[in-house]
């Protein structure tokens, strides 16, 4: 029997294939005595069991260290140490041989001294090591207990056209899963801006998040088909549902394949207007699609990723490295940063967690980067430094008041004395521009065009926040409507301040690489697009298309209409959606 | 025999990553390696024991190194530690 299931879509595409359930099971330590005779047999199952974690290790290491962060190879390379370590094994194999307990529950007390010992320490990121032992110890009881290593761990693991299912994914997770051909993820938890929903449209995956029970809810190796663009999936789906989607899947792949040709023409409309295509990126696999597809600049680095999956927040030097990589893989091209943005969906852990009740009205952005000037200082200076290296611009996210404006751009200048007092190089005039994602920003949009040196609209915010809509629950999120007038109207106000101040306004939100709100948005005078690299072809596609004049009055009359739907009639009447 | 107290300055203290290096780099030497840190003492050789230590930045270590190679040792790993174990901060 067919069931859909749905989630929430976060990068598009149609997907079909098997299952595969990132299991989370706990395992179950058998403990039993072990008679004289035996304990030395006990006592060598358990050193070939270490012998063949250790195997398995080298192998997943020699499989991935070409492409994957150094971060994570190192860790594997501690895990091997551990393996190694007479520390892990000393003790298990007393017990086996002078008590007679099995190798699981030896292993498992030892587990458990070790664990006892970090949990006491004082050291948070210390404390939290106690992980490594976990993982080192788990895979030998894999072996033990006869239990499949979990399959995405293998370098050879047959994963090429399957779908994952998992709780959430870690990062080492989708390291280790970049090379698998894993043809979609689903997740049970997360958001548009998760780790998960981040790397599919980097990969140029189709992926739904949020979908509670997830892993209850399919069976391992049951066929499903993932629908990324409507948060659907479809579960054992019968000969019809099967070739509709296919048929839907050879489209996309042809039309996409053939948007190629359009990568070194103009950006410009029928009748002349010229527009900028920028890309937004994040990691590292984004860079090469951004000059695949001949984006004009960096509309939109997003710098959360440096703060993530970590105890306490990156050093100056940290950033600064990072930076100059990502100038120097971009080549040139512009590149704009955005100052952390943190908070809301985006969560890092250490000291700096924060779960307030309402987290996306708490303290966020560059709401707690001017409360936690520790934070925030080592960033400032990186860019400031990056700044002297390539063309840099400096984007300060979620303002909502001229006064934290203010504030921001006293502590960059105060930096940039600091700076010269050190004799350390930057632009003087690097470029500092805002998001305006707050609707009380873009309603007073020109006191910060009369400030900033740019803006750039960042629509997902600025839809929940107008809406009064909490984007990642699923009682309210049916609101969530790009196309309602009041958001209209925003970015129109937007627009117009930043043509009166002379300043450039992008958009970098979903909404940008949407292609469906494409020919709306130049209607309403966007002239800068900042989009996610695997969607730029195919909103260059329709600019080129376009008439300006025409979607002026298609966008004037929109401004006029009373609801989302009606705007959507609208568009639909005149072919625009 | 060598022996030297060295400072823990590495942000991180003496994670795994960092007491996997601290391992690597004292499995060249054939001395034996004692590393100490409060009240524990480890062996240097064993990435287990290491973390065990517990050694957070601002930590003292106190290094005992006894055997042929005993001052290229104490060279190499001194250097390694207050180098942050390679790390950037």
């Amino acid at each position: 029997m067919s069931r859909l299931l749905q989630g929430l879509g976060v990068s598009r595409g149609i997907a079909i294939g098997p299952a595969h359930i990132i299991e989370r099971d706990r395992l179950d330590i058998p403990e039993y005595y072990v008679p004289e005779k035996q304990q030395d047999s006990e006592a060598r199952r358990l050193v070939n069991a270490v012998g063949q974690a250790k195997r398995q290790l080298r192998a997943v290491r020699k499989h991935i260290s070409e492409s994957t962060s150094a971060d994570i190879v190192s860790f594997i390379d501690a895990h091997l140490l551990m393996l190694d370590d007479a520390a892990l094994t000393q003790e298990p194999l007393r017990m086996i041989r002078q008590d007679g307990y099995n190798a699981e529950w030896a292993l498992q007390l030892q587990r458990d001294a070790l664990v006892n010992v970090f949990e006491e320490m004082d050291d948070t990121y210390l404390r939290t090591r106690k992980d490594d032992i976990d993982h080192v110890v788990d895979r030998i009881q894999r072996i033990l207990l006869k239990r499949k290593p979990r399959r995405h761990e293998e370098p050879d693991s047959r994963l090429r056209g399957y779908i994952l299912i998992a709780g959430d994914l870690s990062p080492a997770d989708t390291a280790l899963m970049q090379h698998h051909g894993i043809v979609a993820f689903v997740t049970e938890y997360g958001g548009p801006t998760s780790h998960t929903a981040i790397l599919a449209r980097s990969l140029a995956i189709p992926a739904v998040v949020g979908l509670r029970e997830a892993g209850r809810l399919v069976r391992e190796e049951e066929m499903m088909i993932v629908d990324g663009h409507a948060g659907e999936i479809l579960v054992d789906p019968d000969e019809r549902s099967l070739q509709h989607h296919w048929r839907r899947q050879q489209e996309d792949k042809k039309y996409y394949a053939s948007l190629i040709r359009l990568k070194e023409a103009p950006t410009r409309t029928r009748d002349g207007a010229e527009v900028r295509l920028q890309a937004n990126i994040e990691l590292p696999s984004d860079f090469d699609t951004v000059r695949e597809v001949g984006a004009v600049g960096v509309g939109l680095y997003r710098t959360e990723f440096l703060y993530m999956n970590r105890e306490s927040p990156p050093a100056e030097q940290e950033h600064y490295d990072t930076y100059l990589r990502v100038l120097e893989a971009m080549d040139g091209l512009p590149l704009t940063i955005r100052t952390l943005d943190l908070g809301a969906d985006k969560q890092i852990s250490g000291q700096h967690a924060v779960t307030p009740a309402n987290p996306a009205l708490g303290l966020r952005a560059v709401r707690l980067c001017l409360k936690e000037p520790a934070l925030f200082r080592p960033q400032l200076r990186a860019i400031l430094r990056a700044s002297a290296h390539g063309e840099v611009r400096l984007m300060l996210p979620m303002l909502s008041s001229i006064q934290e404006t203010a504030q921001a751009l006293a502590l960059i200048e105060e930096l940039k004395e600091e700076l010269s007092g050190q004799g350390q190089d930057f632009n003087r005039n690097l470029p500092v521009g805002g998001m305006i994602e707050v609707p009380a920003a873009a309603i007073c949009a020109d006191t910060f065009a009369d400030r900033l040196d740019f803006l750039s609209i960042g629509t997902n915010d600025l839809i929940q926040y107008t809406m009064a809509i909490d984007r990642a629950n699923d009682q309210v999120n049916y609101l969530y409507e790009p196309l309602h007038p009041a958001v209209l109207h925003l970015i129109r106000i937007t627009l117009t301040a930043g043509e009166r101040a002379r300043i450039p306004v992008s958009l970098c939100g979903e909404m940008a690489g949407d292609s469906k709100f494409t020919r709306l948005l130049l209607g309403l005078g966007l002239r800068e697009f900042s989009v996610h690299p695997t969607y730029l072809l195919e909103v260059k596609q329709i600019i080129m298309e376009s008439d300006i004049s025409e979607l002026t009055r298609l966008a004037d009359a929109a401004l006029q209409a009373s609801s989302g739907a009606e705007v959507e009639a609208i568009l639909a009447q005149h072919d625009a959606i | 025999m060598q022996r030297k107290s060295i400072p823990v300055v590495n942000r991180l203290g003496l994670h795994a990553r960092a007491a996997a290096c601290l391992v690597q780099s004292a499995m060249d030497f054939e001395s034996d390696i004692e590393i100490g840190a409060g009240d524990k003492v480890a062996n240097g050789k064993s990435i287990m024991s290491l973390m065990m230590l517990a050694a957070a930045r601002g930590a003292t270590l106190e290094l005992t190194i006894r055997g042929p190679d005993e001052e290229q040792a104490m060279q190499s790993l001194e250097a390694l530690i207050l180098n942050r174990f390679g790390e950037s901060e």
